[in-house]
């Protein structure tokens, strides 16, 4: 008979979990800088920068920018582009002010004609990518300036107002802790993202899809079902962004929503830099948005000159990503 | 005698200060901007009647709006066209989407199929056209703009006759509503868009009448390129009401913008405290106005504005001095008219249409 003498000590010893500075310090590096931008302008304007009035504008004001850009940070998660986002958005907004405001359709096949319009041109985007295997930004630069003409043909070049008021309270009137609604849907979106990608095997075959297309589709997953799934639920959020857009301007406008993609991608990639650092992350972006927006606001309240604001908005960006990379030794990027 | 002196001293200062202009009574003075602007406009002829038919038989006219994606432009080219048919000369419009290179095409065009003038419409910068208009100039071609400049600025050298519009008067007209509306307690805030160019003549306008009305009265500027608007205004506009909530009147220089206030307003719990209002009678700003969510938007027939375009570039083919402005008269929409405008409102109605019979008379055409 042998005897099994079980050291009550492991043979290999556990090594507790050591915080690694630099990473945690890369990870949230942006929300000390946001810190940072609130407690100087708190000190220099503290009865009106520092009121809950303020933050609950700021809150409220930008969830049609977080939304915009949590829609693309899923094809940027894939390895795709959709430059179609701001037009998709644009688009449903549009509808929305066509068939509701001009046309007096019902709210609730108003939002469903308007959200199916998102998935519309994601299908359209998915199909010409993957069956022609054109690269994403020709396709959806394509698609987006053709929906931006039918925006125009079907507005007559018209700003319409007079879309319905429960669509505006329900995004900005009606308020929870003082803030706007919409800023909660953004964030519950923003969360609901972060779970599907960080916890379900379709984030994570998406994510993996946007590491290694090749690695993915030996290992059985199917890359063109993911990255058509992506463009779809990409537009999807973009539509629905433009649903909020509707709700914020009580109108809806062919060309103003246009504007937004250029800071959506901005958001997106200045995310990619905080709490998953070279991944594009739901709440990084919800944070870089805020950041953003913290900066021009204090900015604006200070009477800096709209010019102010660009200074801040390129180079916070350029900044924040080029410090991001001394702390990783510059190693090269892959946003995926 | 000290009380003749006293009683002396009492007179000359009452008659100092009724000498100074705007001293007496701001509020009358407002008041009356006001009224002048919301009686249904009549027609003014803007200078001598000529035989327009005969002076304009076989004439060609281009007229290249700065973009045909912009609704004013497409009702403005509508006005100066079916003004063109009346005449009976050639009138046509070269459609384009903001673009610098359809603009030339459009310049080249006017050249190779011999026209006789080319105008240059809708806020189209003639400068951004400089060497295609000096080479259409040395082709025989006559150049205008219509409805570019404000009445108080000079026009570009490569420019024959200007169409000019009364921005500066639209301005006195907006800060003399704010004062009026705030019972002489103005504190306002101003969108311009120095980008534009009559911005700059049309904002400084509505600063110096408010400074005239009320020399202690705060106003503030804030100035959005328009390619900014959708993304700065919003915010510059929260930031401002933020930083002084005793602000009680927005004055967007241009309605359009007033899209991206109404958000602002509504987030931070100002709508119904601030009143907005603006300038150019775009129609869904006029619905803004049925809906209450706008106080009050100045508008300009576009259908008048055409007719009185027309009307300045066949002075200029006919060799008669130009209009000192656009012929066009502003007309305040507020609650009270607000319904004469049109549901949906629309670019046209309100205004009555006694420019047609006018400027029918004014070119002979019965």
């Amino acid at each position: 008979m042998t005897t099994l003498e079980m050291s009550a000590k492991p043979a290999v010893p556990v090594r507790t979990p050591r915080v690694n500075l630099k990473q945690e310090g890369e990870r949230f590096a942006l929300v000390g800088a946001w810190l940072l931008l609130i407690v100087t302008f708190g000190i220099l304007m503290p009865d009106s920068f520092l009121s809950w009035r303020n933050f609950s504008t700021m809150f409220g004001s930008q969830a049609v920018l977080v939304v915009l850009t949590l829609g693309i940070i899923i094809p940027l998660t894939s390895g795709d582009f959709d430059l179609s986002g701001a037009s998709t958005l644009t688009m449903s907004s549009m509808l929305i002010g066509v068939l509701n405001a001009r046309d007096g359709w019902g709210l609730a096949p108003t939002l469903i004609i308007a959200l199916a319009s998102g998935l519309v041109i994601g299908a359209v985007n998915a199909f010409f990518v993957l069956y022609f295997r054109i690269h994403s930004l020709i396709v959806t630069l394509g698609v987006g300036t053709f929906v931006n003409g039918l925006i125009l043909w079907i507005s007559k070049s018209q700003t319409i107002s007079g879309v319905s008021m429960s669509l505006v309270e329900w995004v900005i009137i009606n308020r929870l802790f003082g803030i706007p609604l919409a800023f909660f849907y953004a964030l519950l979106l923003a969360a609901v993202i972060w779970y599907v990608l960080e916890y379900t095997i379709a984030g994570r075959r998406l994510l993996f899809v946007g590491r290694g297309r090749e690695v993915s589709r030996l290992n059985g997953i199917n890359v063109d079902r993911v990255r058509a799934v992506s463009f779809i639920v990409s537009g999807l959020i973009a539509a629905l962004a433009g649903v909020f857009y509707a709700g914020m301007t009580g109108s809806a406008d062919p060309l103003s929503g246009l504007n937004l993609l250029l800071p959506a991608f901005a958001a997106a990639f200045l995310g990619a830099t905080t709490i998953s650092p070279g991944r594009f992350n739901a709440f990084g972006a919800v944070i870089s948005v805020y950041f953003l927006v913290t900066g021009i606001t204090g900015l604006t309240m200070l009477g800096a000159d709209a010019y102010v604001q660009n200074l801040f908005y390129g180079g916070a960006l350029v900044i924040a990503v080029a410090l991001s990379q001394l702390v990783r030794n510059r190693q090269p990027q892959e946003f995926s | 005698m000290r009380q003749i002196l006293f009683t002396s001293l009492l007179a000359a200062t009452a008659t100092l200060l009724a000498a100074q202009p705007g001293a007496a009574d701001p509020m009358s003075d407002a008041k009356a901007i006001v009224a002048e602007h919301e009686t249904m406009p009549v027609f003014t002829p803007p200078g001598e009647a000529f035989d327009a038919k005969a002076c304009m038989a076989g004439k060609k006219v281009l007229s290249i709006p700065i973009s045909m994606t912009i609704p004013f432009n497409v009702e403005l080219q509508k006005g100066m066209a079916q003004a063109a048919k009346e005449v009976g000369f050639t009138y046509t419009t070269w459609d384009n989407q903001l673009k610098v290179d359809q603009w030339i095409q459009g310049v080249s065009q006017a050249i190779s199929q011999k026209y006789d003038a080319l105008d240059i419409a809708g806020g189209l910068n003639p400068e951004v056209l400089g060497p295609q208009l000096a080479e259409a100039r040395a082709a025989g071609l006559k150049i205008s703009t219509t409805h570019l400049y404000d009445v108080t600025q000079e026009q570009f050298k490569g420019v024959d006759y200007s169409a000019k519009v009364d921005f500066s008067g639209a301005g006195k007209l907006l800060a003399a509503w704010a004062y009026v509306k705030t019972g002489g307690k103005p504190n306002v805030l101003i969108i311009g868009s120095s980008d534009v160019l009559p911005s700059i003549p049309f904002v400084q306008s509505i600063q110096s009448e408010l400074k005239a009305l009320c020399p202690q009265c705060k106003q503030k500027h804030l100035d959005v390129p328009v390619s900014e608007w959708a993304t700065k205004i919003q915010p510059g506009v929260q930031s401002a009401l933020l930083a002084d909530p005793t602000i009680n009147y927005i004055l967007p220089i241009y309605d359009s913008m007033s899209q991206f206030v109404v958000p602002a307003l509504r987030i931070t719990g100002s709508e119904g405290a601030v009143k907005i209002a603006s300038f150019n009678g775009t129609p869904f700003v006029l619905d803004m106005v049925r809906e209450n969510h706008v106080q009050m938007d100045i508008g300009e027939s576009l259908g008048w504005a055409g007719y009185a375009a027309v009307d300045n570039i066949m002075r200029m083919m006919c060799g008669l001095p130009s209009a000192a402005k656009l012929n066009v008269p502003l007309l305040i929409f507020d609650e009270r008219n607000i319904k004469t405008a049109g549901i949906p409102a629309n670019f046209n109605d309100g205004y009555g249409d006694a420019h047609l019979e006018g400027f029918r008379k004014l070119w002979k055409l019965k």
